[in-house]
């Protein structure tokens, strides 16, 4: 493990606690949900950060599939694993927020139903890589490609459709619509959740390195 | 506060999980590529 990971490492085991301290103890008390709208610090990161790392998963399987070099696969591959993690948070700690607010842990509106089958199609992509290992590299690049067409209608749909989910606070076309007080927060939980995916995509890859480099030496 | 825990505990949960998974795999490939290299001086 480099320097420069190591650090991470450490840079990540701190902004994460300190976070979720600032989202549970020190940010204010939103008004109509009360207390459990701080489910928010860790849910809207977690969604930021998979679509982040399944962007760089449909990345790095175009490049894979256009120069047949498998150093990104292998970035792909551990860029939609952790893709596959991060959206797991989503989906369970959205639930942990609906049934207090909507009173229901799940409904089928668009933007839920959209985002499980994101989570199920990078299943597949997984299950494919579990199987058949390299030689599902160019079946899953495929599925690396079409599942990320999935993310702006995950994100359309609550602005376009009629869904339970609320709207875009952050990420819209008029700027973030929260108070500075929220805002701040969120975005710091949103760094350190991007840091720990880096970090953590970088210690992957090199596991992935590792193992084509033990390929080779069981194949001597 | 108790959907808040739980939520914060399940994130909790999972980022250990997915870390044990990390350094369990590390040990395993560390430990494979130690005997494939013994077997190909060998």
């Amino acid at each position: 493990m480099t320097s420069r990971v190591r650090g991470g490492l450490v840079a990540a085991a701190i902004a994460l606690p300190v976070g979720a301290f600032l989202g549970v103890v020190v940010a204010p008390v939103e008004a109509f949900q009360g207390d459990p709208y701080r489910i928010l610090y860790v849910h809207v990161p977690s969604v930021v950060t998979a679509y982040v790392a399944f962007a760089v998963a449909c990345v790095a399987s175009i490049l894979y599939l256009w120069r047949r070099d498998t150093r990104y696969d292998r970035a792909a591959l551990a860029s939609a694993e952790l893709g596959e993690v991060f959206l797991t948070m989503v989906l369970i700690t959205g639930p942990i927020w609906g049934k207090p607010v909507w009173g229901a842990w799940w409904t089928w509106d668009a933007r839920l139903t959209t985002a499980l089958i994101l989570w199920f199609i990078f299943g597949g992509y997984l299950m494919i890589r579990g199987w058949a290992g390299a030689r599902g590299a160019r079946a899953a690049a495929v599925i690396a490609i079409i599942g990320v067409l999935d993310i702006p209608l995950i994100h359309w749909s609550a602005v376009l459709l009629r869904t339970l989910h609320p709207r875009p606070t952050v990420f819209r076309a008029a700027g973030p619509d929260l108070p500075s007080s929220f805002l701040y927060i969120l975005l710091f939980n949103i760094g350190a959740f991007l840091l720990t995916y880096l970090v953590l995509w970088s210690v992957r890859v090199r596991q992935e390195s590792q193992r084509a480099r033990l390929a080779e030496l069981e194949m001597v | 506060m108790g959907y808040v825990a739980a939520a914060y505990v399940a994130v909790a949960v999972l980022f250990a999980g997915y870390a044990w998974t990390l350094i369990a795999r590390q040990r395993d490939l560390r430990r494979r590529i130690a005997r494939a290299r013994g077997a190909d001086s060998g």
